[in-house]
Protein backbone atom coordinates (compact mmCIF):
# COMPACT_ATOMS: atom_id res chain seq x y z
CA UNK A 1 0.00 0.00 0.00
CA UNK A 2 1.34 3.34 -1.02
CA UNK A 3 1.35 6.11 1.89
CA UNK A 4 -0.38 8.78 1.28
CA UNK A 5 1.41 11.94 0.53
CA UNK A 6 0.64 14.76 3.66
CA UNK A 7 -1.41 17.25 1.00
CA UNK A 8 -3.74 14.14 -0.14
CA UNK A 9 -4.11 12.75 3.29
CA UNK A 10 -5.13 16.29 5.19
CA UNK A 11 -7.16 16.90 1.97
CA UNK A 12 -8.46 13.40 2.25
CA UNK A 13 -9.81 14.04 6.09
CA UNK A 14 -10.73 17.51 6.30
CA UNK A 15 -13.59 16.45 3.23
CA UNK A 16 -14.05 13.06 5.69
CA UNK A 17 -14.50 15.07 8.36
CA UNK A 18 -18.33 16.11 8.18
CA UNK A 19 -19.43 12.69 6.60
CA UNK A 20 -18.07 11.10 9.79
CA UNK A 21 -19.29 13.85 11.83
CA UNK A 22 -22.69 13.22 10.49
CA UNK A 23 -22.79 9.54 10.78
CA UNK A 24 -22.13 9.45 14.55
CA UNK A 25 -24.62 12.13 15.12
CA UNK A 26 -27.43 10.71 13.47
CA UNK A 27 -26.96 7.27 15.22
CA UNK A 28 -25.94 8.76 18.95
CA UNK A 29 -27.49 12.12 19.26
CA UNK A 30 -24.84 14.29 21.47
CA UNK A 31 -23.72 16.52 18.95
CA UNK A 32 -20.94 17.84 21.10
CA UNK A 33 -19.01 14.27 22.51
CA UNK A 34 -20.06 13.13 18.79
CA UNK A 35 -17.84 15.93 17.62
CA UNK A 36 -14.95 15.31 19.92
CA UNK A 37 -14.39 11.99 18.89
CA UNK A 38 -14.55 12.70 15.50
CA UNK A 39 -11.48 15.19 16.00
CA UNK A 40 -9.87 12.56 17.97
CA UNK A 41 -10.28 9.81 15.18
CA UNK A 42 -8.99 12.34 12.86
CA UNK A 43 -6.01 12.81 14.57
CA UNK A 44 -5.64 9.43 15.04
CA UNK A 45 -5.77 9.00 11.01
CA UNK A 46 -3.10 11.64 10.56
CA UNK A 47 -0.73 9.49 12.97
CA UNK A 48 -1.29 6.17 12.09
CA UNK A 49 -2.27 6.61 8.13
CA UNK A 50 1.56 7.70 6.53
CA UNK A 51 2.84 4.94 8.02
CA UNK A 52 0.84 1.97 7.62
CA UNK A 53 -0.81 3.20 4.28
CA UNK A 54 -4.84 4.53 3.45
CA UNK A 55 -7.71 1.79 4.98
CA UNK A 56 -9.59 -0.20 2.30
CA UNK A 57 -12.44 2.34 3.71
CA UNK A 58 -11.31 5.58 4.93
CA UNK A 59 -14.55 7.07 6.26
CA UNK A 60 -15.98 3.66 7.81
CA UNK A 61 -12.54 3.53 9.52
CA UNK A 62 -13.17 6.86 10.86
CA UNK A 63 -16.64 6.11 11.90
CA UNK A 64 -15.59 2.83 13.37
CA UNK A 65 -12.16 4.66 15.44
CA UNK A 66 -14.63 7.66 16.25
CA UNK A 67 -17.84 5.38 17.32
CA UNK A 68 -14.98 3.87 20.04
CA UNK A 69 -14.64 6.50 21.29
CA UNK A 70 -17.55 8.15 21.96
CA UNK A 71 -18.59 4.82 23.62
CA UNK A 72 -15.67 4.88 25.72
CA UNK A 73 -16.38 8.86 26.48
CA UNK A 74 -19.53 7.86 27.02
CA UNK A 75 -18.81 4.78 29.31
CA UNK A 76 -16.46 7.16 31.46
CA UNK A 77 -19.04 8.98 31.95
CA UNK A 78 -21.68 6.98 33.06
CA UNK A 79 -19.22 5.15 35.45
CA UNK A 80 -18.07 9.36 36.95
CA UNK A 81 -22.20 9.88 37.23
CA UNK A 82 -22.51 6.96 39.02
CA UNK A 83 -19.36 7.05 41.17
CA UNK A 84 -20.76 10.19 42.11
CA UNK A 85 -24.28 9.11 43.16
CA UNK A 86 -25.67 11.14 40.59
CA UNK A 87 -29.39 9.61 39.14
CA UNK A 88 -28.97 9.32 35.82
CA UNK A 89 -31.94 10.70 34.38
CA UNK A 90 -30.83 11.44 30.83
CA UNK A 91 -31.67 8.35 28.41
CA UNK A 92 -29.13 7.16 26.25
CA UNK A 93 -29.99 8.26 22.59
CA UNK A 94 -28.24 5.31 21.10
CA UNK A 95 -31.57 4.36 19.11
CA UNK A 96 -31.51 2.40 15.73
CA UNK A 97 -30.13 4.22 12.96
CA UNK A 98 -32.75 5.06 10.80
CA UNK A 99 -32.57 6.09 7.80
CA UNK A 100 -28.68 6.03 7.98
CA UNK A 101 -28.60 4.46 4.72
CA UNK A 102 -30.54 6.77 2.89
CA UNK A 103 -29.24 9.32 3.66
CA UNK A 104 -26.59 10.87 1.99
CA UNK A 105 -23.18 12.04 3.56
CA UNK A 106 -24.29 14.83 1.51
CA UNK A 107 -27.08 15.79 3.58
CA UNK A 108 -25.00 15.03 7.10
CA UNK A 109 -22.27 17.63 5.84
CA UNK A 110 -25.09 20.64 5.48
CA UNK A 111 -26.89 19.94 8.18
CA UNK A 112 -23.61 20.20 9.87
CA UNK A 113 -23.38 23.18 8.54
CA UNK A 114 -26.89 24.36 9.57
CA UNK A 115 -25.92 23.47 12.91
CA UNK A 116 -22.87 25.63 13.05
CA UNK A 117 -24.24 28.31 12.15
CA UNK A 118 -26.92 28.53 14.81
CA UNK A 119 -28.49 31.96 15.47
CA UNK A 120 -28.07 31.02 19.27
CA UNK A 121 -24.35 31.47 18.80
CA UNK A 122 -22.56 34.72 18.16
CA UNK A 123 -21.04 34.95 14.89
CA UNK A 124 -17.09 34.27 16.68
CA UNK A 125 -18.61 30.67 17.79
CA UNK A 126 -20.44 30.13 14.47
CA UNK A 127 -16.88 30.92 12.48
CA UNK A 128 -14.79 28.40 15.09
CA UNK A 129 -17.37 25.84 14.86
CA UNK A 130 -18.17 25.78 11.27
CA UNK A 131 -14.31 25.37 10.57
CA UNK A 132 -13.98 22.61 12.96
CA UNK A 133 -17.06 20.43 12.65
CA UNK A 134 -17.27 20.99 8.93
CA UNK A 135 -13.72 21.96 7.76
CA UNK A 136 -12.38 19.48 9.91
CA UNK A 137 -9.84 21.84 11.37
CA UNK A 138 -7.83 21.68 14.74
CA UNK A 139 -8.35 24.08 17.61
CA UNK A 140 -5.03 24.99 17.39
CA UNK A 141 -5.14 25.51 13.69
CA UNK A 142 -8.10 27.82 14.19
CA UNK A 143 -6.60 29.68 16.77
CA UNK A 144 -3.33 30.45 15.16
CA UNK A 145 -5.46 31.65 11.79
CA UNK A 146 -7.25 34.60 14.22
CA UNK A 147 -4.54 35.35 16.21
CA UNK A 148 -5.84 34.22 19.79
CA UNK A 149 -4.26 31.76 22.24
CA UNK A 150 -5.53 28.18 21.67
CA UNK A 151 -8.08 28.08 25.23
CA UNK A 152 -9.23 31.35 23.88
CA UNK A 153 -10.61 29.46 20.48
CA UNK A 154 -11.46 26.23 22.61
CA UNK A 155 -13.81 28.37 24.89
CA UNK A 156 -15.40 29.43 22.05
CA UNK A 157 -16.19 26.22 20.52
CA UNK A 158 -17.11 24.89 23.74
CA UNK A 159 -19.60 27.85 24.19
CA UNK A 160 -20.72 27.18 21.22
CA UNK A 161 -21.30 23.32 21.40
CA UNK A 162 -23.50 23.92 24.75
CA UNK A 163 -25.81 26.72 23.08
CA UNK A 164 -26.37 24.03 20.40
CA UNK A 165 -26.96 21.66 23.19
CA UNK A 166 -29.06 24.31 24.59
CA UNK A 167 -31.52 24.87 21.66
CA UNK A 168 -32.34 21.30 21.87
CA UNK A 169 -32.38 21.54 18.27
CA UNK A 170 -32.52 18.06 16.65
CA UNK A 171 -30.16 16.84 13.79
CA UNK A 172 -32.11 17.48 10.96
CA UNK A 173 -32.69 20.24 8.02
CA UNK A 174 -34.26 23.26 9.13
CA UNK A 175 -38.13 23.12 8.37
CA UNK A 176 -39.02 24.60 5.20
CA UNK A 177 -40.26 28.11 6.16
CA UNK A 178 -37.06 28.50 8.41
CA UNK A 179 -34.92 27.37 5.83
CA UNK A 180 -33.89 30.44 3.38
CA UNK A 181 -33.03 32.59 7.23
CA UNK A 182 -30.76 29.76 8.12
CA UNK A 183 -29.08 29.86 4.84
CA UNK A 184 -28.62 33.48 4.34
CA UNK A 185 -26.69 33.13 7.89
CA UNK A 186 -24.44 29.92 6.42
CA UNK A 187 -23.22 31.97 3.46
CA UNK A 188 -23.18 35.09 6.02
CA UNK A 189 -20.53 33.19 7.94
CA UNK A 190 -18.98 31.73 4.95
CA UNK A 191 -18.24 35.41 3.35
CA UNK A 192 -16.91 36.99 7.16
CA UNK A 193 -14.37 33.36 7.19
CA UNK A 194 -13.41 34.49 3.27
CA UNK A 195 -12.66 37.82 4.34
CA UNK A 196 -10.97 37.31 7.39
CA UNK A 197 -8.62 35.12 5.32
CA UNK A 198 -8.57 37.39 2.33
CA UNK A 199 -7.70 40.11 4.54
CA UNK A 200 -5.21 38.69 6.90
CA UNK A 201 -2.28 37.57 5.23
CA UNK A 202 0.47 38.72 4.46
CA UNK A 203 2.87 36.77 2.98
CA UNK A 204 3.47 33.38 2.94
CA UNK A 205 3.26 31.26 6.14
CA UNK A 206 3.16 27.42 5.95
CA UNK A 207 1.96 27.31 9.53
CA UNK A 208 -1.62 29.18 9.13
CA UNK A 209 -4.17 27.68 7.62
CA UNK A 210 -5.35 29.69 4.59
CA UNK A 211 -8.64 30.42 5.54
CA UNK A 212 -9.72 32.11 2.57
CA UNK A 213 -9.37 28.52 0.74
CA UNK A 214 -10.76 26.88 3.20
CA UNK A 215 -13.96 29.35 2.88
CA UNK A 216 -13.94 28.94 -0.97
CA UNK A 217 -13.56 24.93 -0.24
CA UNK A 218 -17.15 25.06 1.49
CA UNK A 219 -19.01 27.48 0.10
CA UNK A 220 -18.22 25.05 -2.94
CA UNK A 221 -19.33 22.27 -0.95
CA UNK A 222 -22.17 23.91 -0.33
CA UNK A 223 -22.63 24.77 -3.77
CA UNK A 224 -22.27 20.88 -5.27
CA UNK A 225 -25.20 20.52 -2.76
CA UNK A 226 -27.41 23.16 -4.03
CA UNK A 227 -26.24 24.26 -7.33
CA UNK A 228 -29.16 25.79 -8.62
CA UNK A 229 -29.26 28.39 -5.33
CA UNK A 230 -28.70 31.65 -7.08
CA UNK A 231 -27.05 33.22 -4.13
CA UNK A 232 -24.67 30.54 -2.95
CA UNK A 233 -23.32 30.24 -6.64
CA UNK A 234 -23.12 34.31 -6.63
CA UNK A 235 -21.09 34.03 -3.04
CA UNK A 236 -18.94 31.27 -4.62
CA UNK A 237 -17.97 33.57 -7.50
CA UNK A 238 -17.73 36.21 -5.57
CA UNK A 239 -14.73 34.82 -3.57
CA UNK A 240 -13.10 33.07 -6.94
CA UNK A 241 -13.01 36.24 -8.54
CA UNK A 242 -11.99 38.66 -5.25
CA UNK A 243 -9.66 35.62 -4.56
CA UNK A 244 -8.20 35.40 -8.18
CA UNK A 245 -6.19 38.96 -7.32
CA UNK A 246 -4.28 37.44 -4.43
CA UNK A 247 -0.60 37.42 -5.93
CA UNK A 248 -1.09 40.63 -7.33
CA UNK A 249 -2.33 42.59 -4.67
CA UNK A 250 0.55 43.34 -2.47
CA UNK A 251 3.85 43.59 -3.22
CA UNK A 252 6.83 41.27 -1.84
CA UNK A 253 7.39 43.35 1.14
CA UNK A 254 3.76 43.79 2.07
CA UNK A 255 2.63 46.63 0.69
CA UNK A 256 -0.93 47.36 -0.81
CA UNK A 257 -0.98 47.44 -4.63
CA UNK A 258 -4.34 49.60 -5.45
CA UNK A 259 -6.39 47.65 -8.71
CA UNK A 260 -5.85 49.79 -11.08
CA UNK A 261 -2.08 49.53 -10.46
CA UNK A 262 -1.76 45.68 -10.31
CA UNK A 263 -0.34 43.40 -12.78
CA UNK A 264 -3.61 41.72 -14.55
CA UNK A 265 -1.11 38.96 -16.01
CA UNK A 266 -0.69 37.94 -12.59
CA UNK A 267 -4.58 37.09 -12.05
CA UNK A 268 -5.56 33.66 -11.87
CA UNK A 269 -7.42 33.09 -14.79
CA UNK A 270 -8.72 29.86 -14.31
CA UNK A 271 -10.33 31.23 -11.00
CA UNK A 272 -11.47 34.54 -12.94
CA UNK A 273 -13.42 31.70 -15.48
CA UNK A 274 -14.95 29.75 -12.87
CA UNK A 275 -16.16 33.04 -11.04
CA UNK A 276 -17.73 34.27 -14.62
CA UNK A 277 -19.04 31.70 -15.55
CA UNK A 278 -20.55 30.57 -12.00
CA UNK A 279 -22.09 34.06 -11.91
CA UNK A 280 -23.37 34.31 -15.34
CA UNK A 281 -25.15 31.00 -14.68
CA UNK A 282 -26.19 32.11 -11.50
CA UNK A 283 -27.94 35.24 -13.13
CA UNK A 284 -29.58 33.66 -15.70
CA UNK A 285 -31.39 31.10 -14.04
CA UNK A 286 -32.14 32.29 -10.41
CA UNK A 287 -33.57 34.75 -8.19
CA UNK A 288 -31.45 38.07 -8.00
CA UNK A 289 -29.28 38.83 -4.78
CA UNK A 290 -26.83 40.60 -3.32
CA UNK A 291 -24.13 38.40 -3.41
CA UNK A 292 -24.68 37.48 -7.45
CA UNK A 293 -24.76 41.31 -8.21
CA UNK A 294 -21.53 42.15 -6.18
CA UNK A 295 -19.82 39.13 -8.10
CA UNK A 296 -21.22 40.37 -11.36
CA UNK A 297 -19.43 43.47 -10.61
CA UNK A 298 -16.54 42.03 -9.56
CA UNK A 299 -16.18 39.92 -12.87
CA UNK A 300 -16.66 43.40 -14.79
CA UNK A 301 -13.47 44.03 -13.28
CA UNK A 302 -11.97 40.71 -13.98
CA UNK A 303 -12.94 41.31 -17.47
CA UNK A 304 -11.72 44.55 -18.14
CA UNK A 305 -8.21 44.33 -19.93
CA UNK A 306 -6.88 47.46 -18.20
CA UNK A 307 -7.89 49.91 -15.16
CA UNK A 308 -8.75 52.33 -17.99
CA UNK A 309 -11.56 49.62 -20.04
CA UNK A 310 -13.49 49.11 -17.17
CA UNK A 311 -16.86 49.61 -17.48
CA UNK A 312 -17.92 52.11 -14.72
CA UNK A 313 -21.43 53.07 -16.08
CA UNK A 314 -22.43 49.57 -16.23
CA UNK A 315 -20.94 48.76 -12.54
CA UNK A 316 -22.58 51.92 -11.69
CA UNK A 317 -26.00 50.07 -12.71
CA UNK A 318 -25.45 47.38 -10.71
CA UNK A 319 -24.31 49.21 -7.77
CA UNK A 320 -27.32 50.99 -8.23
CA UNK A 321 -29.52 48.03 -8.04
CA UNK A 322 -27.60 46.81 -5.45
CA UNK A 323 -28.30 49.22 -3.43
CA UNK A 324 -31.68 49.14 -3.62
CA UNK A 325 -32.58 45.78 -3.29
CA UNK A 326 -30.06 45.36 -0.18
CA UNK A 327 -29.83 49.18 1.22
CA UNK A 328 -26.78 49.17 3.42
CA UNK A 329 -24.34 52.04 3.71
CA UNK A 330 -21.32 50.37 2.61
CA UNK A 331 -23.12 49.60 -1.05
CA UNK A 332 -23.68 53.15 -1.03
CA UNK A 333 -20.18 54.22 -0.23
CA UNK A 334 -19.37 52.07 -2.93
CA UNK A 335 -21.86 53.08 -5.30
CA UNK A 336 -20.54 57.36 -4.92
CA UNK A 337 -16.83 55.53 -5.91
CA UNK A 338 -18.93 54.46 -9.25
CA UNK A 339 -20.12 57.45 -9.42
CA UNK A 340 -17.04 59.34 -9.46
CA UNK A 341 -15.84 57.11 -11.94
CA UNK A 342 -18.35 57.19 -14.22
CA UNK A 343 -19.15 61.04 -14.17
CA UNK A 344 -16.72 62.12 -12.96
CA UNK A 345 -15.04 63.32 -8.91
CA UNK A 346 -17.58 66.31 -8.52
CA UNK A 347 -20.79 63.84 -9.20
CA UNK A 348 -19.26 61.60 -6.90
CA UNK A 349 -18.11 64.21 -3.98
CA UNK A 350 -22.18 65.30 -4.04
CA UNK A 351 -23.07 61.33 -3.84
CA UNK A 352 -20.60 60.77 -0.86
CA UNK A 353 -21.80 64.04 0.58
CA UNK A 354 -25.06 61.98 0.79
CA UNK A 355 -23.93 58.45 1.70
CA UNK A 356 -21.66 60.52 4.88
CA UNK A 357 -24.35 61.31 6.67
CA UNK A 358 -25.34 58.04 7.68
CA UNK A 359 -24.55 57.38 11.48
CA UNK A 360 -23.80 53.85 10.89
CA UNK A 361 -20.53 54.88 8.69
CA UNK A 362 -19.27 57.67 11.29
CA UNK A 363 -15.37 57.10 11.96
CA UNK A 364 -15.25 54.72 9.31
CA UNK A 365 -11.90 54.69 7.52
CA UNK A 366 -13.41 54.50 4.31
CA UNK A 367 -15.48 57.30 3.87
CA UNK A 368 -12.46 59.17 4.41
CA UNK A 369 -10.17 57.06 1.82
CA UNK A 370 -12.88 57.50 -1.02
CA UNK A 371 -13.68 61.30 -0.19
CA UNK A 372 -9.31 61.40 -0.51
CA UNK A 373 -9.09 59.41 -3.68
CA UNK A 374 -11.78 61.88 -4.65
CA UNK A 375 -10.02 65.15 -4.36
CA UNK A 376 -6.65 63.60 -5.79
CA UNK A 377 -9.67 62.52 -8.87
CA UNK A 378 -10.46 66.18 -8.90
CA UNK A 379 -7.28 67.91 -8.37
CA UNK A 380 -7.73 69.01 -5.08
CA UNK A 381 -3.93 67.46 -3.93
CA UNK A 382 -3.81 69.45 -0.65
CA UNK A 383 -7.64 68.71 0.66
CA UNK A 384 -6.94 65.11 -0.68
CA UNK A 385 -3.87 64.90 1.26
CA UNK A 386 -5.63 65.87 4.59
CA UNK A 387 -8.00 63.08 3.58
CA UNK A 388 -5.79 60.40 3.09
CA UNK A 389 -3.99 61.17 6.71
CA UNK A 390 -7.35 61.26 8.31
CA UNK A 391 -8.01 58.05 6.93
CA UNK A 392 -4.64 56.58 7.65
CA UNK A 393 -5.39 57.93 11.60
CA UNK A 394 -8.78 55.53 11.45
CA UNK A 395 -7.78 51.93 10.01
CA UNK A 396 -6.74 50.06 12.57
CA UNK A 397 -4.76 48.06 9.12
CA UNK A 398 -1.17 48.45 9.18
CA UNK A 399 -1.13 47.66 5.86
CA UNK A 400 -4.20 50.10 4.74
CA UNK A 401 -2.49 52.72 7.21
CA UNK A 402 1.05 52.70 5.13
CA UNK A 403 -0.52 52.83 2.03
CA UNK A 404 -2.62 56.07 3.03
CA UNK A 405 0.57 57.51 4.52
CA UNK A 406 2.26 56.85 1.02
CA UNK A 407 -0.75 58.97 -0.73
CA UNK A 408 -0.43 61.29 1.98
CA UNK A 409 3.19 62.09 1.19
CA UNK A 410 2.46 61.86 -2.36
CA UNK A 411 0.08 64.71 -1.78
CA UNK A 412 2.49 67.86 -2.56
CA UNK A 413 3.12 70.04 0.44
CA UNK A 414 1.78 73.73 0.98
CA UNK A 415 5.37 74.86 0.60
CA UNK A 416 5.99 73.44 -2.72
CA UNK A 417 3.00 74.69 -4.75
CA UNK A 418 4.12 74.61 -7.85
CA UNK A 419 2.79 72.84 -11.03
CA UNK A 420 3.78 69.04 -11.54
CA UNK A 421 4.39 67.32 -14.45
CA UNK A 422 2.81 63.86 -12.88
CA UNK A 423 -0.21 62.45 -15.50
CA UNK A 424 -3.44 63.33 -13.71
CA UNK A 425 -4.65 60.71 -11.72
CA UNK A 426 -7.09 58.55 -11.99
CA UNK A 427 -9.24 56.94 -9.45
CA UNK A 428 -9.70 53.09 -9.51
CA UNK A 429 -9.21 51.23 -6.68
CA UNK A 430 -11.73 48.91 -4.21
CA UNK A 431 -13.84 49.52 -1.42
CA UNK A 432 -14.32 46.17 0.49
CA UNK A 433 -15.79 45.45 4.28
CA UNK A 434 -15.38 43.16 6.12
CA UNK A 435 -18.83 43.37 7.53
CA UNK A 436 -20.61 43.11 4.04
CA UNK A 437 -20.35 44.54 0.86
CA UNK A 438 -17.23 44.49 -1.81
CA UNK A 439 -15.69 45.92 -4.61
CA UNK A 440 -16.08 48.99 -6.50
CA UNK B 1 -11.89 42.58 16.81
CA UNK B 2 -9.05 42.91 19.45
CA UNK B 3 -9.07 45.75 21.96
CA UNK B 4 -6.38 46.35 24.41
CA UNK B 5 -8.25 47.76 27.78
CA UNK B 6 -5.22 50.01 29.71
CA UNK B 7 -5.90 50.16 33.42
CA UNK B 8 -4.99 53.02 34.98
CA UNK B 9 -4.33 52.98 39.28
CA UNK B 10 -3.97 55.94 41.35
CA UNK B 11 -0.76 55.57 44.13
CA UNK B 12 -3.44 54.05 46.42
CA UNK B 13 -4.77 51.60 44.33
CA UNK B 14 -3.57 49.22 46.57
CA UNK B 15 -5.10 49.89 49.83
CA UNK B 16 -8.19 50.24 47.77
CA UNK B 17 -8.03 47.28 47.28
CA UNK B 18 -7.78 46.08 50.65
CA UNK B 19 -9.57 48.13 52.22
CA UNK B 20 -13.64 47.23 52.81
CA UNK B 21 -14.29 47.67 49.56
CA UNK B 22 -11.50 45.63 48.42
CA UNK B 23 -13.73 42.27 48.60
CA UNK B 24 -16.10 43.27 46.45
CA UNK B 25 -13.94 45.12 44.04
CA UNK B 26 -12.03 41.66 43.91
CA UNK B 27 -15.04 39.88 43.34
CA UNK B 28 -16.18 42.14 40.28
CA UNK B 29 -12.76 41.40 38.73
CA UNK B 30 -12.55 37.53 39.36
CA UNK B 31 -16.82 36.97 37.88
CA UNK B 32 -15.62 39.56 34.76
CA UNK B 33 -12.79 37.54 34.24
CA UNK B 34 -14.72 34.03 34.40
CA UNK B 35 -16.92 35.98 31.99
CA UNK B 36 -14.19 36.92 29.63
CA UNK B 37 -12.98 33.23 29.36
CA UNK B 38 -16.24 31.02 29.47
CA UNK B 39 -16.88 33.57 26.14
CA UNK B 40 -14.17 33.03 24.39
CA UNK B 41 -13.26 37.04 24.46
CA UNK B 42 -10.40 36.75 27.00
CA UNK B 43 -6.66 36.85 24.85
CA UNK B 44 -4.56 38.01 27.11
CA UNK B 45 -3.71 40.35 29.93
CA UNK B 46 -0.92 41.46 32.67
CA UNK B 47 -0.87 43.15 36.05
CA UNK B 48 2.25 45.03 36.43
CA UNK B 49 4.43 45.66 39.56
CA UNK B 50 4.80 49.10 41.57
CA UNK B 51 5.50 52.01 39.59
CA UNK B 52 8.83 52.27 41.50
CA UNK B 53 10.55 49.46 40.16
CA UNK B 54 10.33 51.05 36.84
CA UNK B 55 13.37 51.61 34.60
CA UNK B 56 13.48 54.21 31.87
CA UNK B 57 14.99 54.68 28.85
CA UNK B 58 14.88 58.13 27.01
CA UNK B 59 16.83 59.23 23.74
CA UNK B 60 18.87 62.43 24.54
CA UNK B 61 20.84 63.71 21.32
CA UNK B 62 20.27 60.18 20.03
CA UNK B 63 21.62 58.29 22.62
CA UNK B 64 19.28 56.04 25.10
CA UNK B 65 19.55 57.11 28.76
CA UNK B 66 18.52 54.54 31.57
CA UNK B 67 16.95 56.25 34.33
CA UNK B 68 15.32 54.66 37.58
CA UNK B 69 11.62 55.39 38.34
CA UNK B 70 8.71 56.44 35.62
CA UNK B 71 9.07 58.96 32.79
CA UNK B 72 7.25 61.22 34.95
CA UNK B 73 5.28 61.69 38.49
CA UNK B 74 2.09 61.06 37.54
CA UNK B 75 -1.95 61.26 39.18
CA UNK B 76 -2.30 57.90 37.32
CA UNK B 77 -0.21 55.82 36.46
CA UNK B 78 -0.41 52.29 34.07
CA UNK B 79 -1.07 49.34 35.99
CA UNK B 80 -1.81 47.01 33.79
CA UNK B 81 -3.76 45.68 30.57
CA UNK B 82 -6.52 43.09 29.30
CA UNK B 83 -6.66 42.07 25.50
CA UNK B 84 -10.54 41.15 24.45
CA UNK B 85 -11.40 40.08 20.82
CA UNK B 86 -14.94 41.09 20.74
CA UNK B 87 -17.76 41.99 17.68
CA UNK B 88 -17.73 45.68 18.13
CA UNK B 89 -15.68 48.41 20.20
CA UNK B 90 -19.40 49.01 22.38
CA UNK B 91 -18.94 45.12 23.65
CA UNK B 92 -14.85 46.31 24.88
CA UNK B 93 -16.17 49.70 26.26
CA UNK B 94 -18.60 47.86 28.62
CA UNK B 95 -16.10 45.38 29.83
CA UNK B 96 -13.89 48.59 30.80
CA UNK B 97 -16.55 50.17 32.47
CA UNK B 98 -17.56 47.16 34.53
CA UNK B 99 -13.17 46.67 35.63
CA UNK B 100 -12.92 48.40 39.03
CA UNK B 101 -10.85 50.87 37.73
CA UNK B 102 -13.38 52.37 36.15
CA UNK B 103 -14.87 53.26 39.15
CA UNK B 104 -12.11 55.48 41.37
CA UNK B 105 -9.04 55.77 38.26
CA UNK B 106 -9.37 55.10 34.84
CA UNK B 107 -9.47 53.19 31.63
CA UNK B 108 -8.20 53.31 27.66
CA UNK B 109 -10.18 51.45 25.01
CA UNK B 110 -7.63 51.22 22.19
CA UNK B 111 -8.25 49.04 19.28
CA UNK B 112 -5.43 46.70 18.49
CA UNK B 113 -3.61 47.16 14.62
CA UNK B 114 -3.67 43.91 12.53
CA UNK B 115 -0.18 42.85 10.92
CA UNK B 116 -2.65 41.77 7.81
CA UNK B 117 -2.88 42.62 4.41
CA UNK B 118 -5.32 44.59 4.69
CA UNK B 119 -7.75 45.16 1.54
CA UNK B 120 -7.17 47.28 -1.77
CA UNK B 121 -7.51 50.64 -1.46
Amino acid sequence: VSSPDAEELEGLLRRLAPQVLGALVRRHGQFDACEDATQEALIAAARQWPTDGLPDHPRGWLIAVATRRLVDELRAERSRRAREDIVADREERSGPAVGDAAMSAHDDALILLFLCCHPALTSASQIALTLRAVGGLSTGEIASAFLVPEATMAQRISRAKQAIKASGTAFELPPDDDRAERLRAVRHVLYLVFNEGYTATAGPDLQRVELAEEAIRITRMLHAMMPADGETAGLLALMLLTHSRRNARVTPDGALIALAGQDRSRWDRRMIDQGVALVERALATAAIGPYQLQAAIAALHAEAPSADETDWHQILALYTLLVRIAPSPVFALNRAVAVAMAKGPDAGLVELAAVESDDRLAGHHRVAAVRAHMLEFAGDRYAAAAAYRAAARLTTSLAERRYLESRAAAMPSIEADVETDEPAPTLSYMVTSKDEGENT
Amino acid sequence: MKYMLLIYDRPDTRELFSGPDGKAMREQMDDLMAELTASGELVGGEGLADPAQTRSIRGQDGVPVVTDGPLAEAKEHFGGYLIVDCDTADRATEIALRWPNALFASMEVRPIMNAGGGEEM
